[in-house]
């Protein structure tokens, strides 16, 4: 271990430090704003500590042979940096209204983070999973978080089950693909086509894709998705659809680009059959869906599905594109998911249950203009209307599948789009309907959720009228990591 | 620095709008014309700099929206001569019809919402004028289109109002089609749509003209024909005079009517490809200029003769167009502004002072009443007929000229125009005789002030000295040599001189000391069915009735069910439907989730097996 | 894309095949041989060595304490094989292995600390950490 190892990996130990001494304070003295700022601290030196990182790597760094830290990680990492200081800012008022102890769930958040930055960072079999069950465990306890009540705790169940099942899963296939090809690390893996093993490689690769179209609630792994958003409480389900889902896209986009899996025409064919069933099945469900938790659930799906497709066309289109529309769509993606979650948090913020059928948000425009022209941008940005965010996004999708000359994707991203656009503007339309006269008031909302929500509805627009500069950014990133 | 021209009407329209009318009356007039002031300053700066730097060409990107790969939409603004030109007009005379209307609608409801609205036009013109690609120039087209919607409509408490603006908006649709298709096929044949690309590109692909281009102008064209008015698609503009006095001036007399005259000069490089589109424009302008001339004279309501007269006008630049002599129609296109703006305002203070009165017939002997209106729409008709040393006189005298010269039919052209030029000094007479002089009908109250009319004088000075101006700024502007008068033909130059002033002494033999008396005629069964004939506009109105609309709401009525319709809400309930059935695997069931996903675990091992 | 399989796939499929056959038999022919149990009666009462069990279900709460002991039991046992594995390799690894298991023990220190200190290790009446102003509420309610 060298001096410079420690400073790549510097953003990761100042996270788990800063977790170590988060466990230390909660055990001396219990305060929910003391847990808090010791949390946003811990996120904003990690983030600051890439800084550092950033100056020790050139287009990439190999540490310990398991984890790559290239400028694109330090981007992916970044994101989940900040989605975790927006889940904790959403989560203070959200807790501290309903619960006794509060702070654990700080230790999860910052442990779930740093497995996330793990998964991202991964290029080796040991620390993908190491990676991924941190990320995992940490969310099974954050989904369960608010134990006294039933929902949460089914949520949980489920996610359990079903999860360790696609665990399972990519342990079996990991188990197959060293049997077959004596090595666990991603840029080692390949298999002459000769070769006795080759059925068992590509069992193996199978089994992985799997495990991982799971964690990212691809059709026809995709059932779990709907009941955890709905169960678990709206600052972890935003938690769920961002981080956890943005570390396995980042690990997602690592594996295919350095094991080049999808040059293997059955499971390049199967991740189609996936990513074609997501986008048209998902929307398909969102369709009349009338509880707003579900309803954004269906639309990850979808989403993650014309997500892959920039994964798919890895091998036919310019890699620096690819990369490209991935960081973009993974950024947009977060801040409309982080937005829409938010909202849904913030009117749940005095009340019992979360605020989630649609019917409660009736007439929000006349209600509370603020909250619903948020509203509105974050159902534009996913429905990919122009000059929001998401239209940029889903162009750069669009212009990879051409450019890849992936026609049959681009042809399932243009139906899925044109049904999602039914249930979004279903959204809309509920928000400027008229309030009966006997509805109930809106509850109350606190200021500081307010803000956050507020910037995040700005992000949506603003990048979407002017999104130059990030374009520029995510460019400069992709040439500085070397394609 | 260009990009304050349009920003700043935009921002007061945002502004206005965010405000909802609650701001008080004399900050909405401070930011509703003021914001105009200031671009129309800016526009002032920016253009001496233009001017300055002797290239007569100026481009500003605004904004790039993004950039994936060959596909890199930006909003650029393009200013040259021609741009400037309208730019001058649409925020100088713009913000004089502005500060008249601070006067004129003090009394009225929705004072915010009339600037506000006013605003979002000159917004939408200026990006119309100034895009320099035919997308912005199509989005500020269709944004004219909604704000002359909006403001013939203003008064919406009157059914007619509502009537006569979804008319408008309509008609003109029937042009924006057209107008649509022709950027379609330029798009699909030359693969851009910024102006000056497209311009060379036609040019490079057709040298020896060809039908497609020839296509495309004329669906261009018929966007213009929908946008300003021209036979067969004039039926809007005499309705559009619902609307507020400012606003016809503003929008149906100096600016949004003369969008098509823009258009074709802004395409000018693909209408001079060999082919009849450059006929086309010139008869439609004759034949436009003629029919409305004719109906001008018998109208009694002062606002649609003026209207028919600005069809007129128009007609006389689709004819400059039409043969050529481009600077000669944009000259026009300016000098009209002037003197229609000042006549429509000038009016409006006379029916403000007649509490709304537009009958000619219910008015008379106001000259000594209303002095400044009087002298203001003197000076105007003066100009508009064209009498020698006003700037109508010299824009129409170089469109005459140069029909004259036109190759094919210019004497045709030329017979139509002076013909028409006759016309109009006699229906212009008759206005003014039978308005401003006579018996007393109505007591007039007038009661305006320095606003509304400082701007009239204003216009005034412009009317007469604008055709100064051409010389002076419009000189060097084109390639063709500019305005120039040249009495090279004796005969011609004289008979150009003299036609408006024979009209004028006609008409005053008629209308003035009653030498002629065109009573009995009138009185003749021919006289009076001619009279209702032109009355009606040539009848376009009743033909388009029975021939287009009728039949329309028949079938409408037929087809209440909606036959076309039913396969698109058949794609909804299937979709519907199978979004029914896919429901169904949701049960939240764990056991159920768990089954499914190794079933899917089976599909990818069988697609992975079965492709490997 | 050959859609022919290839011949080294057919130990793998007869394999699934003998799972899911042996699978389908166990469940068929449990269905068949076994006895048709009639519901109702002594059927409904759980087995309990012969005793007849007493009280329902539901009061029969086993303390939560027996779980957390056994779980951390597990943890702290797990973590002991990683330190003798270290152990093992204690010369080869050097004063960083000393260094990397240095900050394995005091993480699991910490753990411990919290442990104790959130009352996990207390049995029966928990000791809890002072939580200003949190009993305040609860005692005036």
């Amino acid at each position: 271990m060298t001096l410079t190892d420690l400073w790549v990996s510097f953003p990761l130990i100042v996270l788990v430090g800063g977790t170590l001494v988060l466990m230390i304070g909660v055990s001396i003295v219990r305060t929910h704003k003391l847990a808090l700022g010791l949390t946003l601290l811990t996120l904003i030196l990690s983030v600051a500590a890439h800084d550092i990182a950033l100056e020790n790597i050139t287009t990439g760094y190999e540490l310990f042979g398991l984890l790559n830290v290239s400028g694109i990680q330090v981007f992916f990492n970044v994101l989940f940096l900040l989605g975790a200081i927006v889940t904790a800012l959403f989560a203070y008022p959200y807790f501290n209204e309903r619960m006794e102890r509060c702070e654990e769930f700080y230790i999860l958040l910052l442990t779930a983070t740093a497995g996330a930055m793990v998964v991202a960072a991964a290029t080796h079999f040991a620390s993908f999973i190491l990676g991924l069950e941190i990320l995992s465990i940490s969310l099974y306890a954050m989904i369960a978080y608010p134990r006294e009540s039933h929902q949460p705790l089914e949520a949980a169940a489920k996610y359990l089950v079903l999860s360790a099942v696609a665990s399972s899963a990519i342990l079996m296939g990991v188990a197959l693909v060293y049997a077959a090809s004596g090595t666990m690390a991603f840029a080692e893996l390949n298999i002459s086509p000769e070769s006795g093993e080759r059925s068992y490689f590509l069992l193996g690769q199978a089994l992985i894709c799997v495990g991982i179209a799971f964690k990212l609630s691809l059709v026809p792994f995709h059932m779990w998705t709907p009941d955890v958003y709905q169960g678990a409480p709206a600052v972890v389900t935003g938690y769920v659809a961002t981080v956890s889902k943005g570390a396995v896209i980042a690990l997602l986009i690592n594996y295919v680009q350095a094991t080049e899996v999808l040059s293997y025409t059955g499971v390049f064919y199967a991740v189609v059959f996936v990513a074609v069933a997501s986008m048209i099945v998902g929307n398909l469900l969102a369709l009349l869906q009338t509880n707003l938790k579900r309803l954004l659930a269906y639309s990850s799906i979808a989403h993650l599905g014309y997500l892959l497709i920039a994964v798919l066309v890895v091998n036919t289109a310019r890699p620096e594109l690819v990369l490209e529309t991935v960081l973009l769509y993974v950024a947009a993606y977060f801040i409309i998911t982080l937005a829409a979650f938010g909202i849904v948090n913030l009117t749940s913020e005095h009340a019992t249950e979360d605020n989630e059928q649609m019917e409660a948000y009736t007439g929000l425009f006349w209600r509370n203009p603020l909250l619903a022209s948020v509203l509105t941008a974050v159902a534009l940005a996913l429905a990919g209307i122009p000059l929001t965010v998401g239209f940029i996004a889903k162009f750069y999708v669009f212009a990879a599948g051409v450019e890849g000359t992936a026609w049959a994707l681009v042809w399932a991203l243009l139906i899925g789009s044109a049904i999602g656009v039914f249930y979004y503007l279903r959204l809309i339309y509920t928000m400027v309907k008229q309030v009966e006269p006997g509805a109930a008031a809106l509850p109350q909302v606190g200021t500081q959720s307010v803000v956050a929500v507020t910037v995040l509805g700005l992000l949506i627009v603003v990048l979407g009228v002017y999104p130059t500069p990030m374009i520029d950014m995510i460019r400069t990133i992709v040439q500085a990591s070397g394609f | 620095m260009l990009w304050l021209v349009p920003a700043l009407p935009l921002l007061g329209s945002v502004v206005l709008l965010c405000t909802e009318g609650r701001l008080p009356k004399m900050v909405v007039a401070v930011v509703g014309s003021g914001s105009v002031g200031l671009a129309a300053i800016c526009a002032l700066y920016v253009g001496m700099n233009v001017v300055g730097t002797g290239e007569w060409q100026y481009t500003e990107t605004l904004w790039t929206w993004m950039a994936v790969g060959d596909f890199n939409p930006s909003i650029t603004l393009y200013l040259d001569g021609l741009a400037l030109v309208m730019t001058g007009v649409i925020t100088g005379v713009g913000f004089l019809i502005h500060l008249y209307a601070t006067g004129y609608m003090w009394e009225e409801e929705g004072y915010s919402r009339f600037f506000a609205y006013m605003n979002l036009f000159v917004f939408a013109m200026l990006m119309l004028v100034l895009g320099d690609n035919l997308l912005t120039l199509f989005l500020g087209w269709e944004g004219v289109g909604l704000c002359s919607y909006l403001l013939i409509g203003f008064f919406h408490t009157d059914p007619a109002n509502g009537y006569a603006a979804r008319k408008a908006f309509v008609v003109t649709r029937v042009g924006d089609t057209l107008m649509a298709l022709g950027l379609f096929l330029l798009f699909r044949e030359i693969g851009t749509l910024e102006i000056q690309a497209a311009l060379e590109g036609a040019t490079a692909t057709w040298p020896e003209g060809s039908g497609i281009n020839t296509a495309i102008c004329l669906l261009l064209l018929g966007g213009a024909v929908g946008k300003s008015a021209q036979v067969p698609l004039q039926t809007w503009l005499p309705d559009a005079m619902a609307g507020p006095t400012p606003v016809s001036a503003l929008i149906h007399a100096a600016t949004m009517v003369t969008a098509g005259v823009y258009l074709i000069a802004r395409m000018q490089d693909m209408f001079l490809l060999p082919g009849p589109a450059m006929h086309w424009v010139a008869f439609v302008g004759l034949v436009t200029l003629f029919i409305s001339a004719f109906t001008a004279l018998v109208q009694t309501d002062i606002k649609r003769i003026l209207a028919f007269s600005t069809m007129s006008q128009i007609g006389y630049m689709f004819l400059a167009l039409g043969v050529g002599a481009w600077s000669a129609g944009i000259f026009h296109l300016m000098t009209h502004a002037f003197f229609k703006a000042l006549l429509f305002l000038a009016s409006g203070s006379v029916i403000l002072a007649l509490h709304h009165e537009q009958d000619i017939f219910k008015m008379g002997g106001l000259w000594n009443k209303l002095k400044i209106p009087f002298v203001s729409m003197l000076i105007g008709s003066l100009a508009l007929a064209a009498l020698p040393g006003t700037s109508g006189f010299f824009s129409k005298d170089a469109i005459l000229l140069t029909a004259y010269n036109e190759a094919s039919y210019g004497m045709l052209f030329w017979i139509g125009a002076v013909g028409a030029a006759f016309m109009t000094s006699l229906y212009t007479t008759r206005m003014i005789l039978i308005t401003f002089f006579g018996e007393v009908k109505t007591e007039p109250h007038d009661h305006s002030r320095i606003n509304m009319w400082g701007p009239l004088l204003v216009l005034c000075a412009l009317s007469i000295g604008g055709g100064w101006l051409g010389f002076m700024v419009l000189a060097p502007y084109m390639g063709d040599g500019g305005v120039a008068v040249e009495f090279h033909a004796e005969l011609i130059a004289l008979l150009t001189l003299g036609v408006p002033l024979l009209g004028v002494l006609i008409g005053y033999l008629i209308w003035g000391n009653h030498a002629i008396s065109i009573d009995k005629f009138a009185a003749s069964n021919l006289g009076e069915r001619l009279r209702q004939f032109f009355f009606g506009g040539w009848g376009f109105d009743w033909t388009y009735d029975r021939v287009f609309v009728n039949p329309f709401v028949r079938l409408a009525q037929v087809n209440k069910s909606d036959f076309v319709d039913l396969m698109f809400t058949s794609i909804a309930s299937l979709t519907t439907a199978i979004h029914l059935l896919v429901k169904q695997t949701q049960t939240g069931q764990l056991r159920w989730y768990a089954t499914n996903m190794v079933v899917g675990l089976l599909v990818v091992v069988l697609i992975v097996i079965v492709q490997a | 894309m050959a859609t022919v399989i290839p011949v080294d796939m057919w130990p793998f499929l007869i394999f699934c095949v003998v799972v899911f056959g042996l699978l389908g038999v166990m469940l068929v022919a449990s269905w068949y041989i076994g006895s048709k149990a009639r519901h109702g009666g002594a059927q409904d009462i759980p087995y309990e060595s012969g005793i007849v069990p007493v009280g329902e279900a539901e009061d029969m709460r086993l303390s939560i304490e027996f779980y957390l002991v056994a779980i951390f039991f597990v943890i702290f046992d797990l973590e002991t094989i990683f330190i003798v594995a270290w152990a093992v390799a204690f010369e080869e690894t050097a004063w960083l292995g000393y260094g990397a298991a240095a900050v394995f023990i005091g993480m699991l220190l910490i753990a411990l600390l919290y442990e104790y200190r959130t009352g996990a290790l207390d049995w029966g009446i928990k000791r809890r950490v002072y939580e200003p102003g949190r009993y305040a509420k609860v005692d005036s309610a």
